[in-house]
């Protein structure tokens, strides 16, 4: 169980990024992230993985993230950023820098065994040798789950991690996404701006506005109402055999105003 | 030129410039212009030949050679870690300021403190030659050290965010470069000379006490580098991917930054500036086998070796007599090279 209580952080005291955010997210559920940009959501990230010191607590299974060694916190969430880069490494160096915290200075069998066993479960072992800066955005984005995985945590955290892919990429990385989730029971936080991807994959939703969590529960609590809410906009929810479809219209009245 | 790499062609780089080294540190030693054979120069390193010969061999030329190939790999390290803590393909060993500075020092005690040398004569050759090595690379190390610091410190209140540290280090530097000019300005044309000579890189001026002080250096440093090769390569990833896989980031960068102006700082002092090995030898290890540390960091090491001595051995060929500035054929030598690999390499897929 990932729990945050009352996360607050600011650069400016009037106007806080993070306003007394709280959510709870249970073990091996994949927890997603709705809002604007500015909604704060990057900054939570950067207060789980002990970039920002937030007030507040964060407690996952029971441990407290904030009085972590950085190598335990390591051990314990990895992190897919927005925008990714891996440098001129090899695919299975890539993923291998992922077990930093668990070899320290020098790989050992152990961790070649885990980046071995991820890259097959990925289908990237055949592309282990080359270079990632050759390889497509979907393939890049599967090294980046790759290395998320390789690092053993139980908790991922994914920063808006398809800007920049196709519409068939993006489904494939959310179908990787759940599928690793639940093949491995990991609890998984991701921000997500296409609702569509968004619905399709959630347990659990937090609806953000000005830092805090305004709206959660399953994927019921994202219809029209919310949604106009969040973002201002005036949306649809069609379920076309059993599948959830969000028809989009235009800007709210109030936002517009 | 292919980018895929694997670990058989990562590790044929470093073998190929190690055997490479071995021979151009033989050449080397037997190439100068005292016209003496290979013969004598075997016999000469064998403690089995005439006194002269002997003391060319052993006096003038080992400790050159081995000044090469210590300052080379040192150099082109300082640049690799300069480029991947700074996330900045310019970033060169001197980005800090640090020659700069370190020419301030030896400009100070060549013209304003004479370096205990300005009665000896009027030939300004002689006079750096002739001044005391150790007062004059003392200063100049002590003011490249002091100027590292300070870019640091003033670095540490931005949290050693890159770009920072590049503006600092140009804005420091060009404190140390001003300061300079108006030492040369007030200088008698002697100390002028003097002090302009001392700036080009020469590697005629090392010792054996100065070799063994940058092997302690250059060594100690790249074994530090090479244990935190996985690190390294962990921040070519960004800042937060590192942090997110347990590196601590601002203290990497630290000491990154802190042991190759370290290494610069030495070699500066004790030879002069010997520019663009710390920008070529890494960007050649990297286009050839990747950015792996595990590997470009021993590649970087042997290629800066081997760029150092092969110039170093033109420019005591070609100069007549006199070797020319090693500095000055570095450039001369590799800009062409470099160049002709920037454009001639297939675009990036």
């Amino acid at each position: 169980m990932l729990e945050i209580r009352d996360l607050t952080f600011g650069y400016n005291k009037n106007k806080p990024v993070l306003n007394h955010l709280s959510l709870e997210l249970p073990e091996g559920k994949i927890g997603v992230l709705l809002g604007k940009n500015g909604a704060g959501k990057s900054t939570l990230f950067r207060c789980l993985l002990g970039l920002t010191k937030c007030s507040g607590s964060i407690v996952f299974e029971g441990k407290d993230l904030a009085k972590m060694k950085r190598i335990d916190r390591a051990k314990t969430i990895a992190y897919v950023p927005q925008q990714i880069h891996f440098g001129d490494l090899t695919v299975y160096d890539c993923v291998m820098v992922a077990r930093l915290a668990h070899f320290g200075l020098a790989a050992g069998s152990e961790d070649r065994r885990v980046v071995d066993q991820v890259l097959l479960d990925m289908g990237l072992y055949d592309l282990r040798n080359e270079n990632v800066s050759r390889l497509s955005g979907g393939e890049r984005q599967k090294v980046a789950i790759a290395r998320a995985l390789a690092q053993e945590a139980k908790l991922l955290v994914f920063d808006e991690p398809t800007g920049n892919l196709d519409v068939s990429n993006e489904q494939l990385f959310y179908r990787l996404i759940k599928d690793v989730a639940a093949k491995r029971n990991l609890t998984i936080l991701v921000a997500v701006h296409n609702l569509q991807f968004a619905l399709s994959i959630g347990d659990v939703y937090y609806m953000m506005i000005d830092g805090k969590v305004r709206y959660s529960g399953d994927a019921g609590v994202v219809n029209a109402d919310t949604i106009r809410d969040v973002y201002g906009i005036q949306a649809k929810i069609i379920k076309i055999n059993g599948i959830n479809h969000v028809i989009y219209g235009g800007i709210s009245h109030e936002q517009n105003t | 030129m292919t980018r895929t790499t694997n670990k058989r062609i990562n590790w044929i780089l470093p073998a190929v410039l190690a055997v490479s080294v071995v021979l151009a540190f033989f050449i080397s030693l037997f190439v100068g212009s005292s016209k003496m054979s290979l013969a004598d120069s075997i016999a000469a390193l064998a403690h089995r030949s005439t006194p002269a010969y002997e003391r060319i061999i052993w006096n003038i030329r080992l400790p050159r050679v081995l000044a090469a190939l210590i300052a080379g790999a040192g150099l082109a390290v300082a640049g690799l870690i300069m480029q991947t803590c700074l996330g900045n393909v310019m970033a060169s060993p001197s980005t800090l300021g640090v020659s700069n500075a370190a020419v301030f020092g030896a400009n100070l005690s060549l013209i304003a403190l004479s370096g205990g040398f300005l009665t000896l004569g009027t030939n300004a050759t002689d006079a750096v030659r002739q001044a005391d090595p150790f007062a004059v690379s003392a200063i100049a190390f002590i003011f490249a050290i002091a100027s590292v610091l300070l870019v640091l410190a003033l670095c540490r209140l931005r949290s050693f965010s890159p770009n920072t540290v590049i503006l600092a280090g140009v804005a420091i530097g060009a404190i140390w470069t001003a300061a300079t000019t108006i030492l040369q300005y007030h200088a008698t044309d002697v100390g002028l000379s003097a002090a302009v000579i001392w700036s080009f890189g020469d590697l005629g001026r090392a010792t054996y006490t100065q070799d063994y002080i940058m092997l302690a250096v250059v060594g100690a440093c790249s074994i530090v580098f090479f244990a935190l090769s996985w690190r390294f390569n962990a921040l070519l990833g960004g800042d937060e991917a590192a942090h997110a896989v347990g590196v601590n980031v601002r203290l990497l960068r630290l000491v990154g930054l802190l042991l190759s102006s370290l290494i610069t700082a030495v070699c500066v002092s004790f030879l002069g500036i010997i520019g663009f090995v710390g920008i070529i030898c890494p960007h050649i290890v990297k286009r050839i086998v990747g950015s792996n540390h595990c590997i470009s960091i021993p590649s970087t090491l042997l290629l800066g070796c081997l760029l150092l001595l092969v110039t170093d051995t033109v420019s005591r060929s070609v100069g007549g007599g006199t070797a020319l500035p090693v500095g000055a054929i570095t450039s001369l030598l590799g800009a062409p090279f470099f160049l002709a690999m920037l454009f001639t390499a297939k675009e990036r897929g």
